[in-house]
């Protein structure tokens, strides 16, 4: 009987993890003053909801081994192996087994899916812009498009582009520039198109998960604010500033633009106008609860 | 690579601006003196298979044409980069996003002060 309350347990975690604690990380503000720890958070949270509603498909799917958790799961291989794997599968057996085979079988999926369209998506732009930028003075390590438009933004990769447009280069004055691209240089350097990845699939798959619509958003926040960072350390944080507010009220576009719309840049400018900007504390406490939010379905299984 | 690239631009360039007109592998070649033939068309086959050159042919000639001129090249680069495309965010990580026209005032202010704020700290 004690998997099954294992199984209810690790239910109720997973439950508590994408549901009420997402919600709530999404609104606490502490969280922006150490960016790169937060994100870590948030991917522990998003692994540790995986592996605990995985964990308690097994549970119900090795009840019938009486043999604990881990000794169940290994009895289920070695049935697996010797090619009878449903001998004696009950009705809540199965159920069990298919939501843990199912949660992986689809989350492998999605990820193939997203990675492949995600890499398409990237070569495409990738070439487009070796054929129509410009070789006209730039800052050194960045592609420019000859364009009205001020946009600047990294395309991440094997070797990321930092793209800026001409619309940038008349906006901003040369510290400005010089803080955007090293900012741009932050989320290349840092790799921050990888850890989006995983986030875009999931927000396509499990739309009604609430972690899956905040958790995204979220992130790319942070990542933002990560990024600032880098830029912070070699640049005035008010040089950032100013292009940010620039950059961001340079093309307000009054219908369709409020849909886009988000609270990331006037927190940003916030916070890189003050001083107390990353905080050594914080650093520490979000990742001692990257690491118990992991480690607690974790245990649960292994001391079953 | 980078030769490659280079090469696939120039190629390009040549078709872009005979967009009215499809050209045959011997008339992009002559209008880039110093590649050879062989080498011009390989760059065409090459662009054809990204789907950014097609090819139709009347009688025995084969002519290349651009599938879309610079322009829409560039409005999609700058769609995805403006980006209200759902994906966004898979294909690129961009320095600040649009605001609405009330936080656009906030930051204003904001701007205005720490102007200020740096003028009277240098005097």
């Amino acid at each position: 009987m004690s998997l099954y309350i294992a199984a209810a347990l690790l239910s109720a975690i997973a439950f508590v993890l994408v549901g009420p604690m997402s919600v709530r990380l999404a609104r606490v503000p502490w969280v922006t003053q150490s960016p790169r720890a937060a994100v870590a958070l948030w991917q522990s949270v998003g692994l540790s909801a995986a592996l605990a509603t995985m964990g308690a498909g097994l549970c119900v799917a090795v009840e019938r081994f009486h043999a604990g958790f881990i000794g169940g799961v290994s009895d289920l291989f070695d049935g697996l192996v010797d090619g009878h794997p449903l001998s004696g599968l009950g009705l809540p057996d199965a159920l069990g087994l298919t939501l843990a085979a199912d949660l992986g079988v689809v989350v492998l999926g999605v990820a193939i899916s997203v990675i492949v369209r995600t890499a398409k998506a990237r070569a495409r732009h990738r070439r487009l812009l070796s054929l129509v930028s410009t070789d006209e003075p730039r800052p050194s390590g960045t592609v420019m498009l000859d364009h009205a438009s001020a946009v600047a933004y990294c395309l991440p990769g094997l070797r990321p582009r930092i793209v800026i447009s001409k619309g940038t280069m008349g906006l901003l004055g040369s510290d400005e520039l010089a803080a955007v691209v090293a900012h741009e240089r932050g989320h290349a350097i840092e790799r921050h198109g990888l850890v989006m990845l995983p986030l875009t699939g999931v927000a396509d798959l499990f739309r009604w998960v609430p972690y899956a619509r905040v958790a995204p958003k979220a992130v790319a926040g942070l990542l933002e604010m990560a990024a600032d960072d880098h830029a912070a350390r070699h640049h005035d944080p008010r040089s950032l500033a100013r292009a940010l507010v620039s950059m961001a009220t340079s093309s307000i576009t009054p219908s369709c633009a409020f849909a886009i719309a988000s609270g990331a840049v006037p927190q940003r400018v916030h916070r890189l106008l003050n001083e107390g900007r990353s905080s050594k504390r914080v650093a520490c406490l979000a990742a001692l609860a990257a690491g118990a939010v992991l480690a607690i379905p974790l245990s649960l299984m292994v001391a079953l | 690579m980078a030769g490659l690239g280079q090469l696939e631009r120039k190629v390009m360039d040549v078709l872009w601006d005979s967009m009215d007109e499809p050209l045959t592998g011997r008339q992009v070649a002559d209008r880039l003196p110093d590649r050879a033939y062989t080498t011009v068309l390989t760059i065409l086959e090459r662009l054809r298979h990204k789907h950014l050159v097609e090819r139709t042919a009347a009688g025995k000639v084969h002519r290349f044409a651009a599938v879309a001129s610079r322009e829409t090249y560039m409005a999609e680069l700058m769609v995805e980069a403006l980006g209200s495309a759902r994906d966004r965010s898979a294909v690129l990580v961009r320095f600040a996003e649009t605001v609405s026209a009330r936080e656009a005032s906030v930051l204003r202010e904001a701007l205005e002060a720490l102007s200020e704020g740096s003028d009277g700290s240098s005097t």
